[in-house]
């Protein structure tokens, strides 16, 4: 991003902006297996990328639609792997009805648990802060 | 794999055929979804049964069809680069609250882990079994470390990642019309930290600020539950 001229083409190109999407990644796999980290490259990536437009060196404007286009259709992405629950017949059975009461109960109370917490939290905080700008 | 396809040929129409009934079970499921907007229409457990249908029908094992579909897979990483945009642009709403959503990770995360324990327990699961359970609801890469980390067969903990998605995709919509969740904030956070991925897409349908806020607190879970590891061996000796 050297002239104002190739800025613009980025802000303007979807291909582009999903190539420095993948630039991230790859440099966050790189790192994290150069220092032998436990975290997968992934993560790397995204703090590597929210570092660099945090120090402003790189702009929202260049990626946005780039990211847009990975975001829209991420459960598309998780598809393949709901599948492997055909590789398992031995869940088919009461040890998979067990297994989904435990999911099911436990899911329920995580989300029940986390949501009515930020919302309470939350509630709390603006009320306290006085009538201060809603999220939404 | 035995039965990888013998030449470069087979294998790109392999993939090709696999990933275009992928896409094609997706899109038909969103569009039936759009039409009418029932929980038991969810594009995350109609596209499964779609594939299935034919895989069964066809005789495909799970390895087969995932060695053709894979690539779709692979793009979750840079997906979860992406998130760095939304979550960046939204920077303001997150350092203001930043307490907010760390003691909903907090509780979330020991909700997640004693919950897991306690309902395992309760149906007589133990030993491998009942460890693998416990990361089931961070999302993939983190849980199969911290499984393996704790004592859990990873392969198993994978499966029941996945399955939470499906559920928690599910039931958090059904959660979000029972309980009064007003904030964004409050929305997201309970889909990222219920569902990891799955949820997370849900959180970005209902709105870009869930979907940034699940985004968020999905990879710092993930984060929390790898660095807690060691501590939840600790607790469980």
């Amino acid at each position: 991003m050297t002239t104002s001229k190739s800025v613009r083409l980025i802000h303007r190109s979807a291909i582009l902006q999903i190539a420095i999407v993948m630039a991230g990644w790859l440099a966050g796999e790189v790192l994290v297996r150069l220092l032998g980290l436990p975290i997968p490259g992934s993560v790397a990536g995204f703090a590597i990328i929210l570092a660099l437009l945090v120090t402003r060196r790189l702009s929202a404007t260049a990626m946005r639609r780039g990211a847009g286009v990975f975001l829209s259709d991420l459960l598309l992405l998780f598809m393949p792997a709901t599948l492997a629950v055909l590789d398992h017949q031995e869940f088919l059975g009461l040890a998979g009805l067990k297994v989904l009461f435990v999911i099911l109960g436990s899911t329920v109370a995580v989300m029940l648990v986390t949501g009515l917490t930020v919302d309470l939290c939350y509630r709390w905080r603006i009320g306290n802060a006085g009538p201060t700008r809603q999220s939404r | 794999m035995p039965a990888l396809p013998a030449n470069l040929v087979e294998l790109l129409l392999h993939t090709a055929a696999w990933s275009a009934l992928t896409i094609a079970a997706y899109w038909i499921s969103k569009r039936l979804y759009r039409r009418w907007p029932r929980w038991w229409l969810s594009p995350l457990a109609v596209t499964p049964i779609l594939i299935a249908a034919v895989m069964l029908s066809l005789h495909v094992s799970y390895q087969d069809y995932l060695h053709s579909t894979k690539w779709l897979l692979a793009l979750l990483g840079p997906a979860i680069v992406a998130f760095a945009i939304p979550i960046y642009e939204r920077r303001t709403l997150i350092c203001r609250h930043w307490p907010v959503l760390l003691i909903g990770m907090l509780a979330g995360t020991a909700t997640a882990i004693g919950s897991s324990w306690a309902l395992a327990t309760l149906v007589g699961f133990d030993g491998a079994m009942r460890l693998s359970l416990l990361p089931r609801s961070i999302s993939t890469p983190f849980a199969v470390e911290v499984s393996g980390e704790i004592g859990g067969v990873p392969e198993l903990t994978a499966i029941f990642v996945v399955i939470t998605g499906i559920v928690g995709g599910l039931i958090g919509d059904i959660l979000l019309s029972r309980i009064p969740c007003a904030s964004a904030l409050a929305r997201g956070s309970l889909f990222g930290v219920g569902a990891h991925g799955a949820g997370t897409a849900r959180a970005q349908q209902i709105g870009d600020t869930e979907g940034a806020v699940a985004g968020l607190v999905m990879v710092l879970v993930g984060l929390m539950n790898v660095v807690a590891a060691p501590l939840i061996v600790a607790l469980l000796r």
